[in-house]
């Protein structure tokens, strides 16, 4: 039999929701199981056969991950060393990124590339002998190789996105404003930045969750769970002689309430900077 | 304000603009000086290292011991002959290969669908972007939970179903492997999702219009205006995916440590055991040298694709 064309259409539309349905539950199930867990009892979560929900919903887990294990510690060291990158990221990569768009210097497009070549160099290659030379100058088991190893990781790409940010902000405000008297640092801070916003967030942001989500960097660089950030701390309860699964997950949805958060406030700003960065003028 | 501040002010002293070759001076000097801080963190913590890195290769370099000396290509010549490490970098590229080409042909499929008309489907985006905005060790630490044979949901959900006759240990048997691939394209498919959603968008109406015309049914129209629409961001997002996958350590690390018996380990686990479990630093500094060709030609492709969008 021929179906006419608008049932046709009507059949394929409601096959792509049902399908569009099947992918948010592989996305949602797992997510909902990692809530479910966080907020189990744990008589419950160790009982046969699994119960896909719970009636007793209990802050236990929390209450016991914050009083058992190293994780407010972890929590602070997280934190701290986020928000310390963050800040030299920001101001570093806005004084690189404004240098190579808005000066000219002999040399600048070699730097350029240099630092879009940094940006390329795979962290395996770097990894060893960073290890060394941190622990020759005496800087492993500390939170400030975590900082320095993260602005290496979060920088190119800072650099990179607010050089091309800057080059679309009009030459013009910028000269006005030197003529009135300003120097390169005032017209930086008072005309560039901003102008600049979305860019210095997006970059603010990108730091952040790379400095929050890493993982590789604490556990080799630093051996004792006081100096771990959440990752790794939250990763060191796997293995222990118990199961502390509902502790587990109540800490990685923890972690990733700031991440999301940063996500859904952050979303305008950087997609506005990213298209606003790449488009050519 | 110091004297040479105020000589190198743009209008240092009257309100005339100072004169050229003064001015190139002023905009070498303060372009090094911003340029600074992010150079010379970039250059201790990345460029000296990746040197460095290359200089361990040639050497016998053991961890916790200050004296090397220099072994030419025997670094590399006991990395070709042990079968664990090239065993590893087999895995490394079939762990990439099959979870990318999974994710581009899932990511292809949620793109079309995302892009279809129907309500909510802006909160359905969001949604789909989920696991791989989530931080990376909170999904493999909830799939390590899901994945565990006694207590795990993915058992009771399978058993119950009837898919499964008795439960599987996903992460201690020869499923560790699909295991792995199969976390990292749950994490990962949302990337090449709204990536290939944005290159479809970029595609007129018009040219669909145009094709129905001419008479070309859904499936033609898909392979002859969608695809070559979207090939260059497919280009890109999968060399991108391809390179972060092949390197990926953390996932596999916290999965499995690369076991059982070495039935996970990819290349980024067999340098991290030889340099902090075999203590072997040169030979393992080796392992990213030996592959930096190959990723070389990679990254040479995807800077072309990349500066061949823009223009």
């Amino acid at each position: 039999m021929h179906l006419g064309f608008r049932t046709q259409q009507r059949i394929s539309h409601t096959f792509g929701l049902l399908l569009m349905g099947l992918v948010l539950l592989v996305v949602l199930f797992p997510i909902y199981w990692m809530l479910l867990t966080g907020f189990k009892p744990s008589n419950e979560i160790y009982k046969l056969p699994i119960k896909l929900y719970t009636a007793n919903p209990t802050l236990e887990n929390a209450r016991n991950l914050m009083k058992v294990t190293p994780f407010l510690t972890q929590l602070r060291n997280s934190i701290t060393v986020a928000f310390v990158a963050v800040s030299i990221a920001v101001v570093a990569a806005a004084l690189a990124g404004y240098s190579l768009s808005r000066l000219e210097f002999p040399g600048r497009d070699f730097m350029a590339s240099a630092v879009f070549f940094t940006y390329l160099i795979p962290g395996t290659m770097t990894l060893i002998p960073l290890y060394v030379m941190l622990a020759r100058m005496g800087l492993l088991n500390s939170l400030h190789c975590l900082v320095i190893a993260y602005l290496a990781g979060a920088l190119p790409f800072s650099v990179w996105m607010l050089k091309g940010y800057f080059s679309t902000i009009p030459m013009e405000l910028e000269n006005a404003a030197l003529i009135d008297g300003c120097n390169r640092l005032q017209a930086l801070y008072k005309v560039i930045l901003p102008l600049a916003g979305p860019g210095i967030v997006s970059c603010a942001i990108f730091t952040f969750t790379l400095s929050w989500n890493q993982y590789m960097l604490p556990m080799i660089f630093n051996n004792t769970e006081n100096l771990w950030t959440l990752p790794v701390g939250l990763a060191g309860l796997v293995y222990g002689d118990v199961f502390l699964w509902g502790e587990i997950m109540s800490g990685a949805f923890l972690m990733s309430i700031p991440v999301l958060a940063l996500y859904v406030l952050g979303q305008r700003f950087v997609v506005s900077g990213l298209t606003a960065g790449a488009v050519k003028g | 304000m110091t004297p040479t501040d105020r000589a190198a002010g743009p209008a240092g002293g009257a309100a005339v603009l100072p004169r050229r070759r003064f001015r190139i001076r002023e905009q070498t000097f303060i372009g090094y000086l911003f340029l600074a801080p992010a150079a010379i963190i970039l250059l201790i913590m990345v460029g000296y290292p990746a040197l460095a890195g290359v200089w361990y290769s040639f050497n016998s370099k053991m961890l916790g011991f200050e004296q090397y000396h220099f072994v030419g290509l025997g670094n590399y010549v006991s990395l070709i002959k042990d079968p664990r490490v090239l065993k590893a970098i087999g895995r490394g590229f079939s762990y990439a290969t099959i979870s990318c080409a999974v994710k581009l042909a899932i990511g292809m499929g949620v793109a079309l669908l995302l892009n279809m008309r129907f309500r909510g489907r802006g909160l359905a985006r969001g949604i789909t972007l989920l696991p791989w905005s989530l931080p990376e060790i909170a999904t493999v630490l909830l799939w390590t939970w899901m994945f565990n044979d006694i207590y795990g949901v993915l058992n009771t959900v399978l058993l119950k179903t009837g898919i499964i006759g008795s439960p599987i240990n996903w992460l201690g048997t020869k499923w560790a492997f699909p295991s792995v691939i199969l976390v990292n394209i749950w994490r990962g498919f949302p990337f090449f999702a709204i990536n290939l959603l944005a290159g479809l968008q970029t595609i007129p109406e018009e040219v669909y219009e145009a094709a129905s015309m001419d008479g070309a049914n859904r499936w033609q129209a898909f392979w002859n205006v969608t695809l070559p629409g979207v090939r260059t961001v497919m280009l890109i997002v999968t060399l991108l995916s391809f390179i972060w996958t092949s390197n990926d350590f953390t996932s596999i690390w916290v999965l499995t440590h690369g076991g059982p018996a070495q039935a996970t380990e990819t290349f980024p686990i067999v340098t991290y055991e030889l340099a902090f479990i075999g203590l072997e630093m040169g030979k393992a500094a080796a392992v990213p040298v030996l592959l930096m060709p190959f990723f070389s030609v990679l990254i040479v492709l995807l800077v072309k694709a990349v500066s061949g969008r823009e223009d």
